[in-house]
């Protein structure tokens, strides 16, 4: 390899296993000096992996990385640190209650004898690179009173402080308008043009064909294709057919019927904060209605208002055409909606709990009291609920942190089935369980919705999206974007309007 | 943000102005409270206390927390009365104080930083062993050490300020340039305030977690010799329940329980409020056990009032 060639980073067939997953498949990609390459692909096709993967997370399968020629079987964040590899993530890491100076400079404070630190100095240095890359922020502000973007800012800054050859951005306009979006988008080409390479990861096709110099698409952990975009002119339409197109026999085959013609819950006009736009929508007896957004879409806080979970600001929640004051959990509950949430460890079960208690956790609020814990009575409750959704336990008293998370994920199915709830709000139902819990799930969700429940699942997974939903919402940008129904419902359509690129009509 | 809240949100101001105010109110039922003599009764009362006050905050602000100081600090004490007793010199009684507090600090923070446990528990259980150990050397009994370090007491500057209240002052004043001005002080901020964020930056969290732990512990020592002075002997139980005094001083002073947040000037005033209060209703005569009841209810009041931001649920 000529020297002129050699990139700064070549990652050769890296494959990384977990426990049952292959999250990369044997990816090749390289990054040059001074280059943005932008990586794009659906929630979880691996891009999160590969990038821990280059700040020393996780360690590599199997595979060789090339950093600067030289070869690496794995990388810590010690040497990923010192072989200049930055990665500026996505959640806050920053200390609140410090400014951006102290913040950039955290364990590299300069200082001066004594170990007084060097405030004037520090900020000398800050104000330097902030003219070199054109970054306008209050140095001097604390991190919690910045906005987002200046806070985005910060990190950057901290990430160009150490000398570094490669910047990794995790989705850095996610949160932005459009106006603080440009911002970042100019310092990265700032940066760029310093001779420092780039890899950009965003949801946001039409940003990523403004920026990238290449475009590498990924999809459930390999290559799809790597796009030449020196001229700026990838069709946004290729990148997507790129991202899903998934052979249509993999999805799972669910019992089709048609829903009831009555409406059970509608929302009318709900805002979430008071300059959040309206949501409206309903959802029929028996159907189940698919909800999917990128991450940060919103598409969970608009869930977590009907179940109660967060209050929202204004509109209005009908269920059976009655109108419901939801403030709290308990309010929903009393309503009927139950809330399956994304994180059923933290949030839907009581781990140290047997499957008994967890299965009683709701309906026990709308007992007769009694005084003493009669396991009898409650036994014959929850005994046939959990044996009708086959959950493997040796016994009811079996402490649900011991079983499976398939099995885990059907005590909380079954805890809202023992207290009657009417609809099921869903919230990345299968996440972290394998393929065939998965299929037997599906299986009982398809019969609550035959029962004549009604169900809403959020979803980032595509295949569960399009083999279970009737209908599908695409949420964007915190609002319903369009719904999708029948013949229209497909990994195309969903991703290029969950995108943004192309509008409904 | 409005400006009136941004003062509420400000505890310093806010205790200054309570300081203030209660101060006047006060002094006008009883003139007798603003007088110089009673400022510097107040000011010795809460010596002990402050030093405290100060070792608990910098732990608070760095993500820890020690409810062993107050058998740390009895501990202490009856080394340097132990060795005074025995005739040794008053130097040499200070320093050997100062290292078995010191040791029991970095004992603490070494067991804290590798074993990831609970600091709060961890604490507890040490404070514990400290106060076995007091009563092992000094039994049940007074250790009286005639009066060698009354000259904490005695040593006045421009013959008003005792040289107990000087160190005290000294000890918050280094404290302050602790936190605020040296890299070391940065970085256990830091540390409190996003722990992995500090890790991931590059500091050695573990060693600093067990160097602040061993600060602390010096300092403790430092309370240790105030108490002693004024009590002029000590026993092994005479310390216990300071380290809780401190927590409510400090937390009154706007630190936190989950690090990274307070300032040493709000702890100081905090633990100042709590002084003046109790010497408040000494001078009022309020009846001893309603004064128990009112100071329960200040700290219960103190403490809900700097948390009205958080007021807002979420899951």
């Amino acid at each position: 390899m000529s020297n002129q060639s050699q990139p700064l980073i070549r990652m050769e067939n890296i494959v990384k296993e977990f426990p049952g997953v292959r999250a990369l498949g044997g990816m090749t990609f390289d990054v040059h000096k001074g280059e943005i390459h932008c990586l794009v692909g659906e929630n979880g096709a691996g891009k999160s992996t590969l990038m821990k993967i280059l700040s020393g997370a996780y360690t590599p399968t199997s595979g060789t990385i090339y950093v600067e020629g030289q070869p690496y079987q794995t990388l810590d964040p010690e040497l990923s640190q010192q072989l200049g590899i930055e990665i500026v993530y996505q959640e806050n890491d920053l200390v609140p209650n410090m400014n951006a100076v102290e913040n950039v400079f955290v364990g590299k404070e300069l200082a001066k004898p004594l170990g007084i630190i060097d405030k004037k100095g520090m900020l000398r240095r800050v104000r330097e690179s902030m003219r070199e890359f054109d970054i306008s922020i209050d140095p001097q502000q604390k991190i919690e009173d910045m906005s987002v973007s200046d806070q985005q800012f910060v990190k950057i800054l901290k990430a160009l402080m150490n000398q570094s050859k490669l910047l990794i951005l995790d989705e850095p306009t996610s949160m932005f308008n459009v106006e603080d979006a440009g911002r970042v988008l100019n310092l990265v080409r700032t940066i760029s043009a310093r001779g420092i390479g780039i890899i950009y990861i965003s949801h946001f096709l039409e940003e990523v064909v403004q920026i990238a110099d290449r475009i590498t698409v990924i999809r459930d952990g390999e290559v799809v294709r790597t796009y030449d975009n020196s001229k700026r002119d990838v069709p946004l339409s290729a990148l997507t057919l790129d991202m899903v197109g998934r052979p249509v026999d993999t999805f799972y085959q669910r019992e089709r019927f048609a829903p009831g013609e009555e409406k059970v819950l509608e929302v009318r006009k709900l805002k979430l904060e008071k300059h959040s736009p309206p949501i409206s929508f309903s959802l029929k007896r028996g159907e189940i209605l698919g909800m999917f957004g990128m991450v940060g879409s919103g598409r969970t806080e608009i869930v977590r208002a009907l179940s109660g979970a967060d209050r929202f600001y204004a509109g209005e929640i009908l269920l059976n055409g009655k109108k419901l004051h939801i403030s709290s959990p308990r309010d929903a509950i009393d309503a009927g909606i139950a809330h399956i949430t994304e994180d059923r460890q933290r949030l839907g079960l009581n781990l140290g709990s047997s499957v008994l208690e967890n299965g009683l956790m709701v309906k026990l609020q709308y007992m007769k009291p009694s005084p003493l814990y009669d396991f009898k009575t409650y036994a014959k409750l929850v005994s046939p609920v959990m044996e009708g959704l086959n959950v493997k336990t040796p016994s009811l008293m079996q402490e649900v942190v011991n079983l499976s998370g398939g099995n885990q994920q059907k005590v909380v199915l079954g805890k809202w089935l023992i207290s009657d709830a009417q609809v099921f709000v869903f919230d990345e139902p299968t996440r972290g369980i394998d393929v065939n819990a998965k299929a037997e799930f599906y299986r009982h969700m398809t019969e609550l919705a035959k029962a004549g429940k009604s169900i809403i699942m959020v979803s980032s997974e595509m295949p569960e999206l399009i083999s279970m939903s009737d209908r599908v919402l695409v949420v964007r940008e915190g609002a319903v974007y369009c719904e999708l129904s029948g013949g229209q419902i497909n990994e195309q359509n969903i991703i290029k309007l969950a995108l943004g690129v192309i509008s409904h009509d | 943000m409005t400006k009136g809240r941004r003062i509420l949100k400000d505890q310093r101001l806010l205790l200054l102005i309570i300081i203030v105010v209660l101060s006047a109110t006060v002094g006008i039922i009883n003139p007798r409270f603003v007088r110089l003599n009673n400022i510097m009764a107040i000011l010795q009362q809460i010596s002990v206390l402050g030093v405290l006050t100060m070792a608990m905050s910098m732990l608070l602000i760095s993500g820890g927390i020690d409810l062993s100081i107050g058998n740390m600090m009895t501990l202490s004490g009856v080394v340097v009365a132990t060795l005074l007793m025995r005739g040794a010199n008053l130097l040499v009684a200070v320093l050997a104080g100062m290292g078995v507090s010191t040791l029991c600090g970095l004992l603490n923070g070494v067991i804290i930083a590798k074993s990831r446990t609970m600091p709060l528990i961890i604490t507890l259980g040490t404070g514990q062993m400290f106060n076995g150990i007091s009563l092992l050397i000094a039994g049940g009994s007074f250790l009286q050490f005639e009066n060698k370090l009354n000259f904490l007491r005695t040593v006045k500057l421009f013959d008003f300020l005792p040289l107990m209240v000087i160190v005290m002052l000294a000890i918050v004043v280094l404290m302050y340039v602790l936190l605020n001005k040296t890299r070391f002080g940065r970085r256990i901020v830091a540390i409190g305030g996003n722990e992995r964020n500090a890790y991931l930056s590059g500091i050695k969290v573990d060693l600093y977690k067990i160097l602040t732990y061993g600060i602390s512990g010096a300092i403790v020592s430092v309370a240790g010799l105030i108490f002693a002075a004024r009590l002029n002997a000590i026993t092994a139980n005479a310390g216990a329940g300071y380290e809780l005094d401190a927590l409510v001083a400090a937390v009154i002073g706007g630190v936190t329980f989950d690090g990274g947040r307070g300032t040493v000037l709000g702890a100081f005033l905090g633990c100042l409020l709590t002084g003046i209060i109790s010497n408040a209703l000494d001078i009022l005569g309020v009846d001893a056990y309603v004064k128990i009841v009112i100071t329960g209810a200040i700290i219960v009041g103190a403490v809900v009032l700097s948390n009205i931001e958080k007021l807002r649920r979420r899951t």
